[in-house]
Order: structure tokens, then sequence, then C-alpha cells
């Protein structure tokens, strides 16, 4: 493999694992705080829905990334309500917001335009290269010389680990995750903390959609998540609930995307059908090995009731 | 689950089928003795809006409707109502019932036996599975050929590429195989790389597997994807490299960079059939409409309204393939393809 192709499959690597880390630090913050975050797969979408439709309609992308996260933060309302407040079932309502996103964006996009599929055409965002820094040979145009999201989806992680190793508040979040009732003991209300959480977490996660829709392919279509919530969600777990631990799984995934069409490319006797599984396998595989081992928030799943 | 949200369809088939039951009863009491217009009967997978597949669908029954027959549809048949809105159309005497996605052909194959005096017409269909079930599609390989060599003139590198997905479903091999044969015949040394994506409708994922081709040398991306061409188009604009699309919508997101689109002509082709039915019997057949067809050639290749090819593309290329097309007329050109010639990869 010469440099130029291990440049270009690292710089794809980053750019599809770019949607995952969004909605995997999103779904790390909500599930710390004790929720499991099933519904960012929704959440993305929605994210995705309401940026490509802000951008189309006022043309500042700014206003699309507002909107995007946004629109994330909606559905996680749905969910931070239904889990908290009427203490249902994580992830049946998980599931249910899932549903609802996909049949809800096909349905506004259809019922904002009459009826009509409207024409969505955006300009993508485009690389940014650092100045000096992406003229390196292959750091450069791996690290820096991408489109502005890649950089914020990996920035991201640093933010997000220093709040819950090194704040105040980052602990009282675990600690809600973990021990709701010693959290609320010392004065912490379990509830509110985690309906942060989660609003937070739909925030990233509709970020996630964004990058999709407006920095990949520059519309919108039902459903075009397809299941990168769900990838995320293992990253998650892979990187069991750490930062940059679920950024490691998330290259891993982008890797493995980006091997797919290249390893077609090669011509082996293989099936597509076989290579397209690969990374759902290495997904189980490695839920089966470093999940196992795993350890999950304690109270992760349980509803928070007040004596 | 997801119709209900939508009020200006939220009548299901089957009650859209009462009513036209209602309607074609009274009609038949009041034309008694009359002569009876030729009926046709529509089911399409989605809604007719959807300025796609549907709608491509739902011009069949206005043409049809133009030339004097009686037309009744219903939208958004489910897979499990398939059966019950074939059997309900053939019931009220419709001549022709046309399902607009091959997902209706084993539908049509259940129902086909009770109704003979009915014609059941499957859009996209792979097979004629039953005396009188028949099902209809452009001729892919035509259309793959014409693309390869359009791929071949065009390239600069001798690298060019096609994203698909669904390998070895009839009809991407038919395409995808014919754009490796096309592109050989006229640059025997051509690269041909072909990927197959999970999805016909992930734009993310076309677009990403496009610009590993574009990496790869690759200048020229055909492919035969839904909602996921777009990821294609756009891959090829940010490369600067030529591809071809599958609507007038391609060409406006990169009009530099898509050369041509094979536009399908689903409302001549259901016409021709129909019409054909009036004097033949056009019972377990598989129609490939191409060139070399009465009524409709399936598809045409289409840059935007009245022109075939982007300007890019010299007078000599056009002349070749407008030349080939008339091969494809007369029969003098037939392309056979194999799984072997769809494969992925090189």
């Amino acid at each position: 493999m010469d440099l130029a192709t291990l440049t270009e499959l690292l710089s794809a690597t980053l750019r599809i694992a770019a949607p995952l880390m969004f909605a995997a630090l999103g779904g790390l913050l909500s599930e710390r705080a004790g929720t499991f975050a099933v519904g960012i797969e929704g959440m993305m979408l929605a994210g995705a829905f309401g940026g490509a439709l802000a951008v189309f309609a006022t043309g500042s992308t700014a206003a699309g990334l507002a909107v995007s996260l946004l629109a994330g933060m909606a559905l996680a309302l749905v969910v931070a309500l239904a889990t908290t407040r009427f203490r249902a079932d994580q992830m049946v309502t998980g599931l249910a917001v899932n549903i609802l996103s996909l049949g809800l964006t096909s349905f506004l996009l259809r019922g904002l335009f009459g009826g009509r599929t409207p024409v969505i055409r955006l300009p993508t965002l485009p690389a940014w290269p650092v100045p000096l820094l992406s003229d390196i040979p292959l750091l450069g145009p791996v690290l820096f010389r991408q489109p502005l999201l890649v950089y914020a989806a990996f920035l991201l992680t640093i933010p997000v680990a220093l709040f819950l190793a090194k704040t105040r508040t980052g602990l009282m979040l675990r600690a809600v995750g973990e021990n709701p009732e010693a959290a609320f003991a010392v004065g912490t209300d379990p509830q509110r903390v985690r309906v942060a959480a989660i609003l937070v977490g739909g925030a990233f996660a509709g970020l996630g959609g964004a990058v999709l829709s407006l920095q990949e392919v520059g519309t919108f279509t039902d459903g075009m998540t397809n299941g990168r919530g769900f990838i995320a969600l293992a990253a998650i777990i892979v990187g069991r609930w750490n930062p940059f631990g679920a950024m490691a799984g998330c290259l891993l995934f982008g890797a493995v995307a980006a091997l797919e069409s290249r390893i077609q490319g090669w011509g082996l006797p293989v099936s597509s059908y076989v290579v397209q599984m690969v990374p759902y396998l290495v997904a189980l595989a490695l839920l089966a090995g470093i999940g196992r081992s795993a350890r999950m928030p304690g109270a992760i799943g349980v509803p928070f009731v007040r004596h | 689950m997801f119709d209900a949200l939508r009020p200006e369809r939220a009548r299901t088939p089957r009650a859209r089928i009462a009513a036209t039951l209602c309607a074609a009863a009274v009609a038949t009491l009041t034309l008694t003795g009359a002569a009876l217009a030729q009926k046709a009967a529509f089911l399409f997978p989605g809604s007719i809006n959807d300025q796609s597949w549907n709608a491509q669908g739902y011009l069949g029954a206005e043409k049809l409707k133009s030339l004097g027959w009686q037309i009744s549809y219903s939208e958004n048949v489910g897979a499990a109502d398939m059966v019950d809105a074939l059997r309900d159309y053939a019931r009220q005497g419709n001549n022709v019932v046309i399902g607009h996605t091959g997902r209706f052909v084993s539908a049509a194959e259940r129902v086909g036996p009770d109704f003979p005096k009915t014609l059941f017409l499957v859009g996209s269909g792979s097979k004629g599975a039953a005396p009188n079930v028949t099902s209809i599609d452009y001729d892919n390989t035509q259309f793959g050929y014409l693309m390869g060599v359009l791929a071949a003139r065009m390239s600069k590198t001798g690298k060019i590429g096609s994203v698909n997905s669904l390998e070895g479903i009839p009809n991407v091999t038919a395409q995808v195989g014919a754009f490796r044969l096309g592109a050989k015949s006229v640059r025997p040394d051509i690269e041909v790389k072909v990927i197959y994506i999970k999805s016909m409708e992930d734009a993310a994922e076309a677009k990403e597997a496009t610009l590993s081709l574009i990496a790869g040398g690759a200048d020229f991306i055909s492919g035969k994807l839904n909602a996921a061409q777009s990821g294609i188009i756009q891959a090829a604009k940010e490369k600067n490299v030529y591809a071809n699309g599958r609507s007038y919508g391609h060409t406006e997101i990169a009009p530099d960079n898509v050369l041509t689109n094979i536009v399908e002509k689903w409302a001549d082709m259901y016409t021709a059939a129909a019409e054909a039915s009036k004097t033949t019997d056009m019972g377990g057949k598989y129609i490939l409409y191409g060139f070399n067809t009465p009524g409709s050639t399936g598809a045409e290749l289409s840059y935007g309204e009245g022109q075939a090819y982007n300007k890019v593309v010299p007078k000599a290329v056009v002349d070749e393939l407008d030349g080939l097309k008339k091969k494809f007329a007369s029969g003098e050109l037939k392309i056979s393809v194999t799984k072997e010639d769809a494969r992925g990869g090189i």
C-alpha cells in the first residue's frame, strides 16, 4: 500500500467516523447519567433533516447547525420526559423515538412542501485545510485537510472527557448514573441531571446528523442515517463508556467501512454481501470480546424513584 | 404505520378500493348494453407525489386515461396488502392490473390463476410468472452498454467505476455487466471497477464508495442507485470527474460533471404494453423495452429538456452512441451479460 492510498484510506476513515463521533459522545453523556441512548439514531435523523431544511430556507450553515442541534434536542426531550417524569422503559422509548423520527421527517418533508418532494440541494461543507499543518506528509492531509465538522467531532472529545473526569458537575453526572439515591442524599436532583444529560446528548446526535446532510451529501433523503446511530451505540460499549474509548471505537468502525469499498476494489472472489457484513461482524466480535468485560454505569436503565 | 401521518393519503388502499368498487358498480349499471371502455388499475408501493419512482409510474396512469382507458389506482400498497389489492381490482373487471414494483411478482403469481381474463403487469419485475402475469422493464443492457462506451470515450485516466447495490438482482446485473462490456468494447485495456454498497438509498455511503474509486484514478463513475445516486453525483462534483445520473435533478446538482442521465419512461412502457394487450395476448412474458421494441424505447439518455448529452461530449462520441442505438434498433447488436461481467472489483 503506497502513501497516497494510505492517506486516502485514513482520511476516509475520519470522515466516516465523524458523524458516529458526535452521536457516540452524545449517547455516552446520556448513558453515564443512567439513561440508555437507544434513541440517538432517531435524533441523528432529526438533526440531518432540521439542518438541511434550515440551510435550504436561510442559506446559512450556522443556522443549519443550530437547527440540527435543536432538532436532536427536541426528540431528546421526548425521551427525557418519558423516562424520567413517566418512568417509561428506556429501550422501548428509544426505539419509539427512532420510529417516530423516521416517520415524522419524511412526513414533514412532504407536508411542508405541499405533498411534492422538494428539491433540497445544498452546497456541501468544503475541506478546510489548516495552514502549515496541512502540508505535513501523511498526517497533514489526514488530520488537517478535512471539512469543519470532522475537526469539531474529534475536538469535542476533549471537553467531554475533561467534563466527566475533572469537573464537579461531571462527577455529579457520573454519580447519578452509578447510584442516584446516593447522589440524591447529598443534594443532587437525579431527574434534572438525567434530563440535562439526555438533552445535551440529543444536541450532539443532531450535529452528527448534520454531518451527513450538510457536509457529506448536501440534501436530505428518507432514513439517511441508515443505522449509524446503532453503530455509535456499539462504539460507546466498545469504548467502555469512556470518551476516548468511544473515539477509538468510532475510528475502528470508520476504518472498517472505508476498507469495505476498497476491499471490493481488489477484486477478491468474495461476494459483496460478505464484504458488506464486515463492519457488523467486527462490531459483534468486539462486543462479545471487549464488551463482555465492560461494566456499564451501575444505575443505567433504572428509573429514579424518590422515596 | 406512517401512512396514517399523511393526511392527504389517509385513505387506505382498501377504502379506496371500496369506493372504486361502488363507482364501478354504478358505471356498470349505466353502461349496460353500451361498449365498455378498457379498464386499467395501478397499484403503487409509495406515494404518487414522490417525484421519483411512483410519480413516474403515475404518469402511465395519466397517459392511459388520455387514450380513453378507465383508470383507478391505489397508493402506498404495502407488501402485506399486495395480494388483496390485486384480487380486488381484478374482481372489478379491470382488463389490466399494474403493480409498479418488482415486488408484485409473487403476489401476481398467486392471484393470476383465479382471474385468467385479467392481464397482470409488473413494472421492473424479472419474469413472466404465469400465463397472464407479465413483467416489464427497460432494457438495462442497452443503456448500461451505451454508458460504458460513453465512459470509456470520456475517460482520460483509462479507469472508470460504477457504484451499485443489490448484487445479483437481474436488472442490476444487466446494467452493470453491460457497462463493463460496453467500455471494454471500445477500449479493451480500460480498467472498470465495480463496488456494491449496502443500500440503494444511503447517499453518504455511495459518496464514500465513489470517492474511493476516484482516489484509485477513476474519472467516470456510473451507477444504478435510488436516493443514493446523488452521493455519486456529489462526489463527482467535489473531485471534478464525470458521472451519469438518473434524472434531471442530478444534472442540476453537478451540471459540469453529469454527462447524461438514464431517464426511465414508465408511462410509455405501461401504455405500450396495455395498448398491445387489446389485440395480442401479452401474458406470461418478460418484456424488455429498448431501442428495438415498438411503442417505447423504455428509457432515454437525456441531460436536460431537449438535450441528450452534456456539451463537453464531442460530436464524434455522440455519433458513435447514435450509431449504437441504431444497431440496437435493427437488432444487429444484442448484448448478453453474465454474472461475471457484473462482478465487484476490477
